[in-house]
């Protein structure tokens, strides 16, 4: 008997940045409970939708980047369906015409590179948030109509492995574009899941089971995981698995039933006849696909294949669109990319994780950095005052170049300061009689140098190779 | 087929409950809805013309969408004129369970 | 003072023969008098709004139809679901006219919900006619309609979604103007079914409606179908020559095979109309019309605005504002607070809409409805290339008595009956004019022209109301 394959696919919605709402002009963002409201949030008669431009953009952006194919016409359709977090009795979101559709994101899988399809990517709007009490539930209208965009990949994920790493990747996106803060914490990033499991013979896919509504990719996850156990545990022992949905319930480790097939709600769709159809033009259109970033899994691929640059590096650089910038402006003034690579990921970044700090606090600018990492390239400077160069400019807020200056100016080339010092025992041999009769000479001896050499010799190296010269005598 | 059990789901649905009479009346007005529409499904080659949701083309583009400035035209305090049951600055309703 | 006609009103506004606070109460005095047998008012205003403009309108008394949003003035759509809502914004058409200083005397008692055309399924009782108190009014716009004829207000805003404008206008003996589909923002107007719903004006003179039209016309940001501004007054382009222009009317509309006497009556007035017609230059042709089409029209009608209506109403739970019933849990509380807040009517309507929506029936019923829709607006525009308008009677009988006046839908096909409809499906201008009488009941001609060619539609409808001799026409109740 051969084994059981899972057949996965999500629809994740996330909540766009913008400063108004979706279709009214009431504020996006935070606010006291019940202020960011316009008569439209909470459906009283007579008010009409407006589409805001920046959420049109915004979800356009996302279709691209997606890969998706884009439509010449904008619509949207009605969702109806009673429930008390949804004031006008419908949601405005796009059926029949959704902003993108078939396209694609690519994960980089442990067996190589994988296309996960998109069936569509929407553009509708968020619902009320309800406090539940244990007796009744308290609503607060803020978050209704906030722009909501909902994207639905094909069946065609096939572990809780790839699962997280599209889900990964699928924020990343939203984060390059500046497209949604994408906090699974606050509740802006939700995912639904659909399992079903097909033996490797099987054409057709298996009954699927939606689980709703799940708020952290580790939670996405463990649902996954339990689903497929859930399923196969059923399957194997002779049962059928119902076309239902589910909730996955993190304290009891498994999906709990919520409701069957039969019950499914009849959403009604049809057009939304107070938006009319809005042609977008090519020049909409264009400027939209102009002002979109080099994504994430093309940049790492060219870290790796371009710069050499090892394939965690490359992870660390990219997975964050300021730091990958950062490091594309720096290299962009001739630094080598592996030194510059190696100089942030093996420096900067724990130098920032050590300290509680932001990329943002770091003023080392592009140009002086790459300025550094080309000294160090060309043996001017060691690693280590490379490094102390950089500590010392975020620490003292120095500019970096006055520091390179002040220690590329010094003496710190051990033979060098091997030579001096000998010659200063040559010139001085009562301290060195002092020394052998057990006297402390290094203060002294160090002050013979600095004088000797106007203070130009790094007092580090300095005492290592003295002490070093003073054992030999 | 519509009976009353048909319509019992389906006012169930939209969230009221009819009596007898009112289902009578309205299990009549299916059969004269239905009968026209059958009426209409007849017209020659109507499944091929392209439905319309709108009276004409009212010829937008993407420079009529509105410009992304929030304004909050009410509040809380303006809800309550209307608000039955409240706590806070948050609406009230028994305890909704998923 | 109030049953004249605006410039007139104007005149001695401006002369100083009265003040428009005397013009108010006048106004309230009527609305009072009149209310316990004609009904026309939920709501009559104790207090006269102030506002200082120099439009022609300013100090102008009117009345405002109860589905439309009025901040701080209850607004109640006739529905025991809304009897006490208070809405916290201003529709755009309330708030255009409140600018140019027109005084609100009252809010007016409509079909619940727009949802009918009898005038009697209003939460607050029936609406009588103001020609005869045992016939009906017609609706949706039935106080609207009721006002005006009365002379309590020289004219009105009432709105239209299949014909609730234009046959309570006829009914009532008065003018009635539904514009083109987004020439008045529907901003604040209570959604029954959104690709038909219009703003319009009801008053006692073209010239009148023109005046009210040219203040509350024009985009509007708030509202996404509403057009583009015009550079245009409609008031100054009335008297523009009609000569050459040229109406068609519908052979198969004026077919009388029953023999019925008065419609017999209605038909004649029809054709002696068109003769004054000709009489003014105007070229009038009879037309063949697809009568499957024809017939078709009220079916689709139905089934589009049943559907659009039970979504557009589905905000009306009671949860944040509305006649909440309370109950055990949320779904109880909205099903109580829907079951006594509806009327019987209403719910029917609202179940048909949601069955035609519903996923297996969608496309026969629904689309198929949307698919006869365009049809019938292709055939009109095509007509409408050698055309300026069509011409027919606005309705097929007099106002009937409340034992005739029913919603329940019937399985007759009305063309006649049903051809304001037309008018909704296409978004086109359409206008009642007052042309006669039968068995001492009002009785008009309906005017509908090309989209967006509001200007044209009020120019011709003027010209003929010139010759026809209605103008200014106020009911002799007492």
């Amino acid at each position: 008997m051969s084994k059981y394959i899972p057949v996965i696919g999500l629809e994740v919605h996330c909540e766009l940045k913008s400063n108004s709402k979706n279709f009214s002009s009431s504020k996006n963002g935070d606010g006291e409970v019940n202020t960011n409201l316009c008569p439209l949030d909470i459906g009283y008669p007579g008010t009409l939708p407006v589409v805001n431009r920046e959420a049109v953009r915004k979800s356009l952006m996302v279709a691209l980047a997606l890969n998706c194919e884009v439509p010449q016409k904008l619509c949207f359709d009605r969702k109806n369906y009673y429930y008390p977090d949804l004031p006008k009795g419908y949601q405005i979101t796009q059926f029949g015409h959704p902003i993108g559709i078939h396209g694609y994101v690519m994960i980089d899988t442990e067996s190589g590179p994988k296309k996960i399809t998109i069936q569509d990517t929407h553009l509708e709007e968020d619902t009320a948030n309800m406090d539940h009490m244990s007796t009744y539930s308290l609503i607060d209208y803020n978050r209704a109509g906030v722009p909501l965009l909902e994207t639905v990949t094909d069946p065609c994920i096939s572990s809780a492995d790839e699962a997280i790493l599209y889900l990964e990747a699928y924020r990343n996106i939203l984060l390059y574009l500046d497209a949604s803060d994408a906090r699974a914490d606050l509740g802006q990033i939700r995912v639904d899941v659909n399992v079903s499991l097909k033996r490797e013979e099987d054409k057709e896919l298996g009954t699927r089971v939606e689980m709703k509504n799940i708020n952290s990719f580790k939670t996405v996850r463990e649902a996954i995981v339990s689903e497929i156990d859930r399923q196969t545990k059923i399957l194997e022992s002779g049962g059928i698995i119902e076309q239902e949905t589910r909730r996955y319930d993190e304290n009891l480790g498994t999906s709990v039933f919520m409701r069957s097939k039969v019950d499914a709600v009849d959403y009604k769709y049809y057009r939304e006849s107070n938006i009319p159809e809005i042609r977008l033009r090519d020049s909409f259109i264009s400027d939209v696909k102009n002002s979109l970033p080099i994504l994430e899994y093309e940049r790492r691929h060219k870290y790796i294949d371009v710069y050499g640059i090892g394939k965690v590096d490359a992870y660390t650089l990219t997975k964050d669109k300021k730091l990958s910038d950062y490091f594309e402006k720096i290299i962009s003034y001739g630094s080598n990319p592996v030194d510059t690579s190696n100089m942030i990921v093996g420096f900067l970044l724990g130098y920032i994780n050590k300290n509680y700090l932001s990329l943002d606090d770091i003023n080392i600018n592009e140009e002086d950095f790459s300025s550094i990492i080309k000294m160090m390239s060309d043996s001017k400077i060691s690693n280590k005052q490379a490094k102390d160069i950089f500590t010392k400019a975020i620490e003292d807020n120095k500019n970096v170049m006055d520091i390179a200056k002040e220690i590329g100016s010094q003496i710190s080339d051990k033979e060098e300061i091997r030579r001096i010092i000998n010659e200063v025992f040559s010139e001085n041999s009562k301290v060195i009689d002092d020394y052998k009769n057990g006297k402390n000479v290094n203060g002294f001896i160090m002050g013979l140098i600095m004088k000797k050499t106007s203070g130009k010799v790094n007092p580090g190296v300095t005492n290592i190779v003295l002490k070093e010269e003073l054992e030999k005598l | 087929m519509i009976d009353r059990n048909k319509l019992d789901d389906l006012a169930k649905k939209l969230m009221f409950k009819m009596n007898d009479n009112e289902y009578e009346t309205l299990l009549k007005e299916f059969d004269i809805t239905l009968k026209q529409m059958d009426f209409i499904s007849n017209i020659n080659d109507i499944v091929n013309v392209e439905p319309i949701f709108f009276p004409f083309d009212l010829e937008l583009d993407d420079s009529c969408l509105r410009n992304d400035n929030y304004r909050n035209e009410i509040d809380f305090n303006d809800m309550l004129v209307n608000v039955k049951k409240y706590e806070g600055s948050k609406v009230k309703v028994p305890k909704v369970v998923e | 003072m109030t049953e004249l006609l605006i410039d007139d009103i104007r005149k001695e506004l401006d002369d100083g023969n009265v003040t428009s606070d005397e013009l108010f109460n006048e106004s309230i005095e009527k609305a009072n008098k009149f209310q316990d047998v004609y009904n026309s008012f939920v709501t009559i205003m104790d207090k006269k709004e102030e506002v200082n403009s120099n439009s022609l309108l300013s100090g102008i008394p009117y009345a405002l139809k109860d589905n439309i949003s009025t901040k701080g003035i209850l607004t109640t759509g006739s529905s025991n679901i809304l009897k006490d809502y208070i809405p916290v914004y201003d529709a755009t058409v309330y708030r255009k006219l409140k600018e140019a200083g027109a005084v609100l005397v009252g809010k007016t008692v409509l079909d619940e919900l727009a949802m009918g055309g009898s005038g009697t399924t209003g939460h607050t009782g029936i609406v009588r006619n103001p020609w005869n108190k045992e016939r009906s009014i017609g609706g949706s716009s039935s106080g609207s309609a009721a006002s005006v004829a009365l002379g309590i207000v020289p004219f009105s805003i009432g709105s239209d979604t299949g014909d609730s404008i234009r046959k309570p206008a006829a009914y009532g003996g008065i003018v009635g103007f539904k514009p083109t589909y987004g020439r008045v923002s529907r901003y604040g107007l209570f959604a029954f079914a959104s690709s038909l719903d219009t703003v319009g004006v009801m008053a006692r003179s073209i010239r009148d409606i023109s005046y009210v039209m040219d203040i509350i016309k024009g985009h509007d940001d708030n509202d996404m179908t509403s057009l583009p501004d015009e550079n245009i007054k409609y008031s100054d382009n009335l008297d523009n020559d009609v000569s050459g222009r040229k109406l068609f009317y519908i052979k198969e509309a004026l077919e009388n095979n029953s023999g019925n006497e008065e419609l017999k009556r209605i038909i004649d007035n029809f054709y002696r109309t068109v003769d004054k017609a000709r009489e003014l230059g105007f070229e009038v042709e009879e037309v063949s019309f697809d009568k499957v089409l024809l017939e078709a029209v009220y079916p689709a009608y139905n089934v589009i605005s049943c559907a659009e209506a039970t979504s557009n109403n589905s905000n009306l739970t009671g949860i944040t504002f509305g006649n909440r019933v309370e109950g055990s849990n949320i779904n109880d509380i909205m099903i109580k607070t829907r079951t006594e807040g509806f009327s019987e009517l209403i719910k029917r309507r609202f179940v048909i809409g949601s069955y035609v929506l519903q996923k297996e029936n969608q496309d026969k019923l629904f689309l198929n409805a949307c698919r006869v829709r365009r049809l019938i607006v292709d055939k009109m525009n095509e007509l409408f290339k050698r055309y300026d308008g069509l011409i027919l009677p606005s309705t097929e009988k007099i106002a009937p008595r409340f034992d005739e006046a029913s919603d329940k839908l019937g399985d007759d096909y009305l063309i006649l009956g049903n051809h304001l409809i037309i008018g909704n499906f296409g978004g086109f201008p359409s206008i009642s004019i007052p042309s006669g009488f039968v068995n001492d009941m009002p009785i008009s001609v309906n005017i509908t022209g090309r989209a967006k060619e509001d200007a044209l539609v009020l120019n011709m409808a003027n010209k003929l109301e010139g010759i026809l001799g209605f103008r200014g026409q106020v009911s002799k109740s007492e």
